[in-house]
């Protein structure tokens, strides 16, 4: 009777015990759409389009709806030489006090008490994205 | 014998008991922490640095949050770096938080499964993540993380989660609320055409391909696809067509199909004054949230047309669409235009040709059109009562409880189930009656998120975030009339209230324009931003009634904050337009703004701001834009009262009309 009652209790208790060890569900991931650019990334986007795009364009080339109006033109932020000479700080500058601020054209204007700090950053980080590949020469 | 059997079964009895003090000291948490620990101290800057990584206990790491469901969060005992900044750009579990709208400094308040979701008490990643298949809900994942930002911010626009105010704002826009119900939403009003005047709109042929899918006809169409079987289809066409129209309606019909035909040329500079692509597209340009235009000649009848477009508000109480003030003879010529440009000419002839009703057809069709839930948006319930099953807590479900039917494709997870359903909901399984809506990809993945923000229970007030309704700002009598008959709430915001089509709300307009201006603008409206392709209509105002409007925005809708006279009592040297010229062009003004037949054409035109606007409101807005709506777009130059009021002083003295402005709308 006592060795039953044992042969019962011990691998009940082992078992308890090895809960843990379960192997887990295996995770799928889920069906495929296209993959997301960091949160970072999108909120820059957005403020990108809502502030900077009209002049600096879709696609930071310089173009936007509002350019030709512009002299100076509106800066090319996608010319990879541009966005090698700039380091972020110098970025987040021009943006937070402007063309004036700078040395530029004070057609851009500065945008430090709009745009938060978090937003300056985030739209800096998107700027980076706007870089196209280098022409091999 | 015994004996033995007692020492055997007493030691084996202490090997049971000791699995559980060497599990627990061989938990991969206790690794981690020392893993982090040596990260730490190869990442340290300084000595002192160095010493607080080393001294790090090895031990359960836990967020409590008694007044947040009693949370207990244990997720900081891997994830160490959550807050370390030198932890920057290392890989999980130790990375620093993204620098999100709630970063690491918030987990005292709100944790981190509040957000993230997942198993807050597991201290194993299976566990804790919830891939675990015995756990609850599992975390959401990265492409649907911002479902946990809706499980407190319940507007429907949250700035800082533009994926879930997309799909919340289309759950609204495809009247997903008219059917299943949801806390908040128990009031929605769906936006679908009453059809009792279908039978003298259209014909049976064009109902019926409108039914088998609504979207081939029009791309703006926001009635889903109902898989309908041929005879279903027939069914319901035959019911439609079987509904009594009313009498006045259809007696407007019927006369206006006889009215003579309009002048097409007029009517098309009619149509294009008149801004309906604002709100309409035609071949895809315009705004989109109302009908594609291209082919309208080809869905609707001309006398339905002209009846409609005299009066929207008898077909359509709900509409948007403003009762434009077109005389007879105008409307004529609108729809004349229509007939002519705004028609297929592919189409087979005979498509507006009225249905001959089958009775027992009919029935059947009535039949169907309670089985799919039409009712649901074409003719709503007084009670409210929901057709489909309540979304409450749909985002907490668990993979385990969900019927996945015939979908053995799919992996078992909640955000793979919902995606389905959007997409192809009849496919779990026979005689289901979602209709499917056609989102695209990246819809469905803003909608998925929407609902996995649905929680089952509601967060405590204290942590719920929504805007608080405001008293209504409308007048009523004549006034409100008029707003409610050029539909000013279509597109701008008064208080609270109506859409957010125009840049410009109209709770503080009466302290921004004058109002002389005003009532030519409402007679005659020119374009303020061309960038846009929502631009304010020529509604064909008469004078009186543009009076009526402007003198009551001109006592309603004032704001404090705006000064009658910004240079009362400032020394004379701040009124000097000269320093003021000299400041809009160091400023850099002209970029958005048309001055001088130069400058951009981002902002409004200043040309005529002499005449329009008033100089406690300029000086008002220069002190600070955003004051007025927090994206306004004009920068915040932090100008001195001296620099505003000089400007201020400038515009003053600009009293050219802006280009444009004489033709664009028409001698009248």
């Amino acid at each position: 009777m006592r060795r039953r009652s044992l042969s019962i209790l011990l691998p009940l208790a082992l078992a308890a015990c090895s809960r843990h060890g379960a192997a887990p569900a295996a995770a799928t991931p889920s069906p495929a759409t296209p993959p997301l650019p960091p949160y970072e990334v999108r909120m820059g986007q957005a403020v990108y389009q809502r502030y900077c795009e009209t002049c600096h364009g879709t696609t930071g080339a310089g173009d936007g709806f509002n350019a030709f109006n512009l002299d100076p033109h509106p800066r090319d932020l996608s010319d990879p030489a541009f966005q090698k000479k700039k380091a972020d700080v110098d970025l987040t500058d021009a943006v937070q006090r402007g063309g004036a601020g700078v040395g530029l054209s004070p057609l851009m204007p500065p945008w430090g008490r709009t745009l938060s700090k978090r937003e300056l950053a985030d739209v800096v980080l998107y700027v980076r994205t706007l870089a196209r590949p280098a022409q091999p020469r | 014998m015994p004996r033995r059997l007692f020492a055997i079964s007493s030691l084996l009895f202490l090997a049971v008991l000791a699995v559980s003090p060497a599990k627990n000291a061989l938990r991969p948490y206790r690794a981690i922490q020392r893993e982090y620990r040596r990260l730490g101290l190869a990442r340290a800057r300084s000595l002192k640095a160095a010493e607080a990584y080393r001294q790090r206990p090895v031990a359960i790491q836990q967020i409590w949050l008694p007044s947040l469901g009693n949370r207990v969060d244990r997720c900081t005992s891997c994830h160490l770096g959550v807050s370390d900044p030198a932890m920057a750009e290392v890989s999980q579990p130790f990375r620093l938080h993204p620098r999100t709208a709630h970063t690491a400094d918030d987990l005292d308040r709100f944790g981190c499964t509040s957000c993230h979701g997942g198993q807050g008490l597991a201290t194993a990643e299976a566990d804790a993540h919830g891939s675990a298949s015995d756990a609850g809900p599992p975390m959401l994942p990265a492409t649907h993380l911002e479902a946990g930002c809706g499980r407190c911010h319940a507007d429907e626009t949250v700035p800082e989660a533009p994926m879930l105010s997309r799909g919340r704002a289309l759950m609204a826009r495809y009247n997903c609320f008219a059917c299943h119900t949801a806390r908040g939403r128990e009031g929605f009003r769906p936006d679908a055409p009453p059809l009792d005047s279908l039978p003298v709109k259209t014909g049976g042929e064009w109902v019926r391909r409108w039914l088998r899918d609504p979207k081939a006809l029009d791309p703006n169409a926001t009635m889903p696809r109902f898989e309908l079987a041929d005879q279903e289809t027939e069914a319901l066409a035959q019911y439609l067509f079987s509904a009594s129209v009313p009498r006045d309606l259809s007696r407007r019909v019927s006369q206006a199909e006889q009215e003579p035909k309009g002048d097409a040329a007029n009517g098309k500079r009619l149509f294009s004054e008149g801004r309906c692509i604002s709100c309409h597209t035609v071949e895809g340009k315009g705004n989109g949230s109302a009908p594609e235009l291209s082919t309208i000649a080809t869905a609707a009848t001309r006398g339905w047309l002209l009846s409609f477009l005299r009066d929207p508000h008898a077909f359509y109480p709900q509409t948007r669409m403003p009762q434009y003030h077109f005389s007879e003879s105008e409307s004529r010529d609108v729809v004349a235009y229509m007939e002519e440009e705004l028609r297929d000419f592919q189409a087979p002839k005979g498509l507006l040709d009225p249905l001959p009703v089958n009775q027992t057809l009919a029935e059947t069709g009535r039949r169907l059109f309670q089985r799919y839930g039409c009712f649901s948006c074409h003719a709503p319930t007084k009670a409210g009562e929901r057709f489909g099953p309540d979304l409450d807590g749909i985002g907490d479900k668990k993979a385990a409880s969900l019927d996945f039917g015939r979908r053995s494709d799919l992996p078992r997870n909640l955000p793979a189930w919902l995606g389905a359903k959007l997409e192809a909901p009849r496919s779990f399984a026979q005689g289901l009656r979602m209709p499917s809506f056609a989102f695209g990809a990246f819809d469905r993945r803003a909608v998925v998120t929407a609902l996995l923000s649905l929680s089952a229970q509601p967060v405590p007030a204290a942590y719920l975030r929504s805007a608080a309704p405001q008293p209504s700002m409308l007048p009523g009598g004549p006034v409100g009339a008029l707003i409610a008959q050029y539909r000013c709430l279509s597109c701008h915001r008064i208080g609270d209230q109506g859409g957010d089509l125009s840049t410009a709300p109209l709770a503080a307009e009466g302290s921004k324009v004058k109002r002389e201006w005003l009532v030519d603008y409402l007679v005659t409206p020119y374009t303020m931003r061309p960038v846009l392709e929502e631009r304010m209509p020529v509604l064909r105002m008469p004078r009186d009634e543009a009076a009526k409007l402007a003198d009551a925005i001109e006592s309603f809708y004032v704001d404090p904050r705006v000064p009658e006279d910004p240079f009362a009592g400032r020394p004379s040297a701040d009124g000097d337009a000269g320093e003021g010229q000299r400041l809009y062009v160091t400023l850099g003004c002209r970029a958005c703004h048309q001055l001088s037949n130069a400058g951009g054409y981002y902002g409004p035109p200043l040309t005529d701001s002499a005449r329009r606007l008033k100089p406690g409101w300029v000086y008002t807005w220069l002190k600070g834009p955003q004051r007025w709506r927090a994206d306004v777009r004009c920068p915040d130059y932090g100008l001195t009262d001296t620099d505003a009021l000089r400007l201020t002083a400038y515009l003053e003295t600009q009293t050219a009309p802006p280009a444009g402005a004489a033709s664009a709308g028409g001698a009248r």
